[in-house]
Parts: C-alpha cells; sequence; structure tokens
C-alpha cells in the first residue's frame, strides 16, 4: 500500500490540489482572511499585558499563530474529509491501486502548506503594521519550529479522527465550529488565562490549543510576559508532554476511524445519500 | 475511434477460455434480518461480456459491489481473477477496473489533469490523450469535471475505469439517466472494449434492450436469486412466454395464446380444411420472456 510510487503521485496530488486553491478565489481569500482577522484583532490592541510591559498585540499574534493551525487542521481538515468522502473521492481512490496513501499525502501537504504560508503572513504582517516580531534567539526559533511542528501533528491527526466520524459534509461546521470556539475561549489564546476561573482554565489545560499558544509565546515574548502565565513559566516539558500524548491518540485513533469510514462507503449508499440530498434542494 | 491498447495486443480468447475471470459460489448476503442475496453461483468467463439483468432493489448493485471488493459478504465463495475481492490488494486492484452508479468526485478537476493523474497509479497505464480521444473527450480536456453533461461526465467515468489497462471492468447501471443519443455511444464504446480488447466485462442493468444489445450472456436476478442465466437466445427459449396467433373464422376475428403456436396453426389447417384466413403468428420477444419471468417469480 506503501510505495514510493504512491508517495510519487500523492505529492502530485498535492500540487494539483494547490493549484486548484490558488485559482479559486473564494478559496485562497478564505485561508488568506483568517491571518488578516487575526493580524487586525492584534492592531486594535494598545496596552500592555497586566503587570508586564510587553504589548498585548504580541499576545494576539502569538494565540493567532496557534489559531491558524486549529483552523487549518481541525476545521478545514475534517470538512474536507467529509465532503470527499460524500462526493465519491475516496471511494474511487479505494478502488486505485495505492490511492488512499497518495490521498493522505495529498492532504498532508495542502495542511502543511496552508499552515506555514498563513503563518508567515500573520508573522510578517505582525512585525510590520504591530509591535510583534520574530524570534529573538536561535532558541526561540527552534521552540517555534518545534511547537509549531508537534502541535500542527496532534491537531492534524485529531481532525482527521474528526472528518472520518462526521455525518455529513452540511452539518459539519456546527459540529466542528462550536466546540472550536469553545477551545479558543478556555485556552487563553486572546487574553491571559490566569484571568479566567480556575476550572476553566484545568479544561483547557486537557486540549492542545492551549499548549501550542503558550509555546509560541514562548518563543516569541519575552521573560517578563510569564507573569501572566499559570505557572509562571513557560512549561516546555508540560507542553511536550499534552502534544505528544495527542499525537499518540490521534496515531492511534486517526488511521482506523478513516479506514472503517471508507469500507462504510459504496456506490450504492453514495447513490442513496445522494437522492436525499437532491430532494433537500427542492 | 479505436481505443489504443496499453499492452501490445493478446491473442484473442482461444475456444478454452482457462479459469473464469470471476466464480462465485452460493453468495449470501443479509443486512439485519433482511436477507438480500439467497445463495447465487455464478461464472463469467474470460472476455466475455455478462448483464447482470434485474429490477430495481433485485440485488445486483450489492452483488457487484462484493465483487468490487467494496463489501462484505455475509457468506460464499468469490474469486475474482483467481483472488478473494476481501484481501485483495494493489497488484489486483491495478488490473481491474470501476465504474461506479453515479460519481461526481474531483468536480474542481479538470478533465485532462484528472485522466492524466490517475494514469500515474498504475503500472502499465495507457496514454491519457488516446484515452481521451477515443471516449470523445478530447474537447472538453481542460473543462472542469463539474461542468460535464450527464453523459460526458460517464464516459469520462469510464475513461478513469479503463486508464489501467484492467482485464475486467466492472459497470454498475452504467446509462442510467442518459439520452438515447449518449445511450448508443456508450453502448458502441463498451462493444469497443470487449471486441477489440477482448476485456471482461460484467455490468448491471434494469434495462433489458440494453442487456440484449451489449451481452454475451444475461443472468436474470430476481429478489436476490438468480432465476435465469443464458445467451439472449436462449433465455428466449428458456422460459417461453406464449406466442399468440390470431385468424379470422365466420367472419369474426379470432385469438389464441399457445405455447406452441405451430401446432394450433396445424389444427386450424385441418379445421378449416385450406389456407387459415389473416393468419398472424407473434413469437414472445426477449422483452416479453424477462417480463414473464418476472410475473413467474412474484407468483
Amino acid at each position: 500500500m506503501i510505495s514510493r510510487q504512491a508517495l510519487v503521485v500523492g505529492l502530485h496530488r498535492g500540487r494539483i490540489e494547490l493549484r486548484q486553491t490558488m485559482r479559486t478565489p473564494r478559496e485562497y481569500l478564505g485561508h488568506l482572511g483568517n491571518p488578516a482577522m487575526f493580524l487586525f484583532a492584534a492592531s486594535l490592541q494598545t496596552g500592555n499585558i497586566s503587570g508586564s510591559s510587553v504589548a498585548s498585540s504580541r499576545m494576539v499574534i502569538a494565540g493567532g499563530v496557534a489559531s491558524l493551525l486549529l483552523l487549518v487542521a481541525m476545521v478545514w481538515l475534517p470538512q474536507q474529509l467529509a465532503t470527499e468522502r460524500e462526493d465519491g473521492t475516496l471511494l474511487r481512490l479505494r478502488g486505485t491501486p495505492g490511492g488512499m496513501f497518495a490521498y493522505l499525502v495529498a492532504k498532508t501537504l495542502m495542511v502543511i502548506t496552508i499552515a506555514v504560508l498563513s503563518t508567515v503572513l500573520l508573522l510578517v504582517g505582525g512585525a510590520v503594521l504591530t509591535d510583534s516580531g520574530f524570534p529573538r534567539s536561535p532558541g526561540q526559533w527552534c521552540t517555534l519550529l518545534w511547537v509549531i511542528t508537534l502541535g500542527l501533528v496532534a491537531l492534524a491527526l485529531t481532525g482527521a479522527a474528526i472528518g472520518a466520524v462526521l455525518p455529513n459534509p452540511r452539518q459539519a461546521l456546527a459540529w466542528v465550529m462550536i466546540p472550536m470556539f469553545g477551545l479558543l475561549f478556555v485556552s487563553g489564546i486572546f487574553f491571559p488565562v490566569t484571568s479566567m476561573p480556575q476550572w476553566l482554565q484545568i479544561i483547557g489545560q486537557v486540549f492542545p490549543l492551549k499548549w501550542i499558544a503558550q509555546g509560541i509565546r514562548s518563543a516569541l515574548l519575552p521573560d517578563s510576559a510569564l507573569v501572566a502565565e499559570t505557572a509562571q513559566s513557560w512549561q516546555h516539558w508540560e507542553t511536550f508532554g499534552v502534544l505528544g500524548a495527542w499525537t499518540l491518540l490521534g496515531l492511534l485513533l486517526a488511521p482506523r476511524l478513516l479506514l472503517n469510514s471508507s469500507r462504510r462507503e459504496s456506490g450504492s449508499r453514495l447513490m442513496a445519500r445522494r437522492e436525499v440530498v437532491g430532494q433537500r434542494s427542492y | 475511434m479505436v481505443i489504443p491498447a496499453a499492452a501490445p495486443p493478446v491473442a484473442a480468447p482461444s475456444s478454452d477460455p482457462g479459469p473464469p475471470a470471476i466464480s462465485i459460489r452460493n453468495l449470501r448476503m443479509r443486512y439485519g434480518s433482511r436477507d438480500v442475496l439467497h445463495g447465487v453461483d455464478l461464472d463469467v468467463r474470460r472476455g466475455e461480456v455478462l448483464a447482470l439483468l434485474g429490477p430495481n432493489g433485485a440485488g445486483k448493485s450489492t452483488t457487484i459491489e462484493i465483487l468490487e471488493g467494496f463489501r462484505r459478504r455475509s457468506s460464499g465463495d468469490v474469486s475474482v481473477l483467481g483472488t478473494d475481492p476481501e484481501d485483495a490488494g494493489d497488484a489486483w486492484r491495478a488490473r481491474v477496473g470501476i465504474v461506479m452508479q453515479s460519481w461526481r468526485d474531483h468536480a474542481r478537476w479538470r478533465v485532462q489533469e484528472l485522466v492524466e493523474h490517475f494514469s500515474r497509479y498504475y503500472p502499465d497505464p495507457r496514454d491519457p490523450q488516446e484515452l481521451l480521444d477515443a471516449v470523445g473527450l478530447s474537447e472538453q480536456a481542460g473543462q472542469e469535471c463539474q461542468q460535464l453533461s450527464g453523459g460526458q461526465r460517464r464516459r469520462l467515468d469510464v475513461a478513469l475505469g479503463i486508464i489501467g489497462g484492467p482485464e475486467l471492468l466492472f459497470l454498475d447501471e452504467p446509462t442510467t439517466g442518459f439520452d438515447p443519443e449518449a445511450r448508443r455511444d456508450f453502448h458502441t464504446l463498451v462493444e469497443r472494449l470487449s471486441t477489440v480488447e477482448g476485456m471482461t466485462v460484467l455490468l448491471t442493468t434494469h434495462d433489458l434492450a440494453e442487456a440484449e444489445r451489449l451481452a454475451d450472456r444475461i443472468a436474470v436476478l430476481v429478489g436476490g436469486r438468480l432465476i435465469a442465466l443464458g445467451s439472449p437466445g436462449q433465455l428466449a427459449a428458456e422460459i417461453q412466454a406464449d406466442a399468440e396467433v390470431r385468424w379470422s373464422e365466420a367472419d369474426e376475428r379470432r385469438h389464441q395464446r399457445t405455447k406452441d403456436p405451430s401446432r394450433l396453426v396445424w389444427d386450424l389447417h385441418t379445421r378449416l380444411g385450406g389456407p387459415i384466413p389473416d393468419l398472424e403468428v407473434r413469437r414472445p420477444t426477449l422483452e416479453d420472456t424477462y417480463l414473464g419471468m418476472l410475473r413467474q417469480e412474484e407468483a
């Protein structure tokens, strides 16, 4: 199933999907809109993080980077999976030698490209338009890279698992967005998590987003911003532990759920569902 | 229009075709407490076109999806190109082409782009450009798949089904929703695949005329049971619907249904002592036979 040929075909597939995104304004504007939104939110910030001399806009930019990863891996990806399961793309690839592996390679390429491009846009925009900037030391650069990489892997695996169990693409947005807003709220993305009730903080700590945002802050903000952190520390080991645990969980769940969901599909089931969709649109 | 061969043309099937392309023994399928297939036995010979004919809900799609490896059967033995499709791998997939009931996938891909991309999955693919010519889609090569008409989309699906140069092609209800011209073009395409390339084709249809036109043999599936199997001629003979004999006698139009029209005509000759006025003998068409079979099953 996994062969060099399938890998090469998967990359070819990914390149075509990227090209299609480039020629569809609705799509690339959608992807560009996310960093623009966070940049706008950051530019509205005037004060400092309470108890420090670090501009709040820098925290918003760092939180924005974490949110961008969340959006591509846990909103865009599950929606794609649900849509392409329903329109028969997955089924056709299941009937093609090496098709499923090539599909996963292509989606990985897409997720990485979207995540990296939007992150670069937000960081550069933040440096130009706000007081935010880039990491100041090789150590901070390293931190930024490993947090984004491990965080994206953890989120994307979880997103793939979610996409596999989503009922259909029309309900996907509601199923995904509502918990997503809750997660953004409890993860201390745009205001210090210390300002929230203890129990909400604990909920936030279970999920990867809080740790990704904290890790990115540790790479973009000076240590004087630590006053606003829960543990008054960047907690790199804890971050690594939680993200690693989510990655392992995703590795266990995602392949199994994806395989099951593509097994559930067949031509006649697609047909039956399409008739339901057809009836709805009248 | 000639379908280009992916490899040097193979020798025409000899009188001994070897092991069958598909072999099905006592195939059963049960969904919950409902039996969809009640022990189907069927062999598809290499190089033949076999139509699985039956009304909607007869179990045609279930059967073909089991053969394609998309569905797990409840029991029975199935061998497709010598392999059980349930544990078939990529090497087997490369030898089998699949055209499903209705596909709207890859809607935003351009036709040429999609065919070219799918050629890359196979060890020995056809030339994408020649294939597009062969299915009559060269003019649409630059269009997005979602802009194609129903018939064009279906021909694209067939192109994708045969891009890998399969030995066996599955066509599930291939012409549903076609206008007559698109249907005729499609039939010509399938005939060419079979006669020029010796490809084995298993197609499902609820349209008798289509089965008669395309198939070397027809298997009639009703209510999850195979009730008849044979060439169109054999089928007509196997379950003989009554012929109708019409004639005039004593200034009156008469008609009678009979299994043996020749016998009836002989009796009439004898009784009338000469030529029979206004004699008409209407032999059952295959359609009458098929409808007769459906009626028999329902009874």
